[in-house]
């Protein structure tokens, strides 16, 4: 609990870190207009490094669902310079655990009975924290299980930051507050059903019986019957997270067997299944001792509408990219380029998406891509903070699909970095009309 | 015969319907069919009727602890966060009459009348729990202020069963939350904390006073 001190807890301390945000920024514009005084010549650049500076400062000691959201935010700017997105992998909803007279009482809520009555063995201390809740060990019938209690509170906490957020973002990222109630409400949504303990209970049944088959990937067993709103009871799977995994320096050929399972888990589910596991933390995911990647979270599902899937994949998997005028066709239906703007607009936002698009389709390009190459990662961290520099693309575009899609890709992308993988791409293709 | 239970449901029952107690003992006796004497056997007063209730709510809420198997391995702040979400769970079933026995009182909730027996007798579990983590170590014992340590715990049982009546929130969720967050604060300040060090830094500044001399400052 200790190293939580520093932590902005309660609404208005985090209201204080946004405030203090809001003051540097304006800080900042005033170093600016004093500045020009003695320098007419002087041009924006500073101001907004500046500001980028102060904005991402503060995100990043921000914690729980106001950091989520602030993190989703700017992946609306696509891509995240490196550093950042390596603080936000840290992430994690930060409550402090939940006391032992709390447990039995979650439980005696649920349930009408007592851990003790339902499983042989509970062990009252938590094992991990999960984004929004923690893990304990259990025993029943001689299987060990895993339970996740699920925080109190938290939904509420997740509503109240967003209002929290929201009017600091219009600012900080500098969106209208029409532009960015899509985006919030998409936020909030996603954020809402990953407090719903039932509602992933069913998810994780029917996403794992969908990818039984898949190559090197396995599901704990999921008990709806000692499940309920904050509890969920599954089976422990016994593995090493990534970091660790790493650590115990996996031969190239384990690496790309590992890489390939997750490659095939997430492309298997958008092309298949339209609908992604969205949240590829490295926290959800177990290397087993037999060699398979073990998927443990099924909070954060992201469905694929067609009228998203099928411009999106078509500029991926196709050659529309040689073809400039379909390639605008299809950044209008996904409102990258917008009816009002005019030709000088058009051929910037064609050249500056066609760039990320290009970016984010080099993997399916070819049959086998090598995640290790450094020069990929440079060329997107390079190509976002280009990106997060330039005033045109301070007001929101691209509908709000790409908020989890996004998120979900890239991440997985920085996963494979991270095992230095090699993988064959063309297992999953995308199938569009 | 008449029984102290039956007093006390026909009262419960009266209160809740009318909303207010019945105008004296002699009409609430007619209208139970038993005699003001019977009443008397029982209870003093109306007041007494309702102070019996709270003292049992409690004691009831510690009967049930007690026969816990996992209660003797509770730390003093678990038993005290056990304490309000047992009793939260007890007061359920008399929801009503608890927002009606305090509503009726107006002022300050710290202690009323209906209260003081509930009172005395948390008091002493509280006391029991606290001297029980002062031995071991979980609280810090200081001078005049652990005599006090029970004082916030009752503070805390003033503020949760007023904030248990004013919660609408699904399953009283809030109301756990505010045990949760509660207790752990009232426990964070009775043990040893980097108040106390300071504390003891600053009465060894005063024992060595003339340190500034010493050093030639």
């Amino acid at each position: 609990m200790k190293e939580q001190e520093h932590i902005p807890v309660t609404k208005s301390e985090r209201s204080a870190k946004f405030v203090k945000t809001g003051f540097q920024i304006g800080g900042n514009y005033i170093k600016h207009y004093s500045k020009k005084l003695f320098n007419p010549d002087l041009n924006k650049d500073q101001l907004n490094e500046d500001n980028a500076t102060d904005i991402y400062k503060s995100l990043s000691e921000l914690k729980g669902s106001a950091l989520k959201i602030a993190q989703m935010l700017s992946m609306d700017k696509n891509i995240l310079p490196k550093s950042y997105v390596e603080k936000f992998t840290q992430s994690q909803y930060n409550a402090p655990p939940l006391s032992g007279p709390l447990i039995v009482r979650t439980f005696t809520k649920s349930f009408g009975k007592t851990p003790d009555q339902i499983y042989d063995k509970f062990v009252l201390k938590s094992t991990n924290a999960a984004s929004i809740g923690q893990v304990h060990a259990a025993e029943l019938g001689g299987k060990k299980l895993a339970v996740k209690i699920q925080y109190p509170g938290v939904g509420d906490s997740i509503s109240s930051d967003l209002k929290l957020v929201k009017p600091f973002a219009f600012r900080l990222l500098g969106m209208s507050e029409k532009e960015l109630s899509i985006y919030i409400k998409e936020v909030e949504e996603r954020l809402l059903e990953e407090t719903d303990y039932e509602l992933e209970v069913r998810r994780s049944i029917e996403f794992s019986e969908a990818c039984r088959d898949l190559p090197n990937v396995v599901f704990p067993c999921y008990y709806p019957k000692l499940s309920g709103k904050r509890i969920i009871t599954m089976d422990w799977i016994e593995g090493l997270h990534l970091k660790e995994f790493l650590r115990t320096n996996p031969s190239q050929e384990l690496r790309n067997k590992i890489g390939q399972a997750l490659w095939d888990f997430y492309n298997f589910q958008q092309h298949e299944l339209r609908a992604v596991h969205a949240d590829p933390h490295p926290g959800n995911f177990l290397i087993t001792a037999d060699q398979k990647l073990g998927v443990i979270d099924f909070g954060c599902i992201k469905e694929m509408p067609d009228d998203f899937y099928d411009p999106f994949f078509s500029l991926i998997s196709s050659n529309v990219l040689e073809d400039k005028a379909k390639t605008i066709e299809a950044f209008r239906q996904l409102d990258m380029i917008h009816a009002s703007d005019n030709a000088k607009q058009i051929d910037f936002y064609y050249n500056a998406y066609k760039e990320m698009i290009a970016l984010f389709a080099r993997p399916y390009t070819n049959k086998t891509f090598d995640f290790s190459k450094p020069d990929f990662f440079q060329q997107l961290y390079s190509y976002g903070e280009k990106v997060t520099k330039m005033p045109e693309f301070k007001p929101a575009r691209g509908v709000k699909h790409f908020i989890y899609v996004n998120r979900t890709n890239f991440g997985l992308y920085n996963i494979l970095h991270e095992l230095q993988a090699t993988v064959k791409t063309d297992t999953f293709q995308p199938h569009h009309k | 015969m008449a029984t102290a239970q039956q007093i006390r449901n026909g009262y419960i029952d009266y209160v809740l319907t009318n909303d207010e107690k019945p105008k004296s003992v002699y009409s609430f006796a007619k209208k139970l069919k038993i005699s003001e004497s019977e009443f008397y056997d029982f209870y003093a007063s109306f007041s007494s009727i309702e102070k019996g209730i709270w003292t049992e709510l409690v004691s009831e809420t510690i009967h049930t602890l007690q026969q816990q198997v996992i209660w003797v391995e509770y730390s003093a702040r678990d038993k005290a966060l056990a304490f309000f979400y047992a009793f939260t769970e007890v007061l359920k079933k008399h929801r009503s009459f608890v927002a009606y026995s305090l509503k009726s009182r107006p002022g300050n909730f710290s202690t009323p009348e209906v209260l003081s027996n509930a009172k005395a007798l948390f008091e002493q579990f509280a006391e029991d729990l606290i001297n029980e983590g002062l031995e071991n170590g979980e609280l810090a014992d200081r001078k005049f202020l652990s005599k006090r340590y029970k004082d916030a715990l009752w503070v805390q049982f003033a503020f949760i069963v007023k904030f248990w009546i004013g919660d609408d929130s699904d399953g009283f969720e809030k109301t756990d939350e505010a045990i949760e967050k509660g207790i752990n604060v009232t426990f964070d300040l009775c043990q040893r904390s980097p108040i106390d060090n300071l504390f003891e830094y600053g009465k060894f500044l005063s024992r060595n006073g003339n340190f500034k001399e010493k050093m030639g400052l």
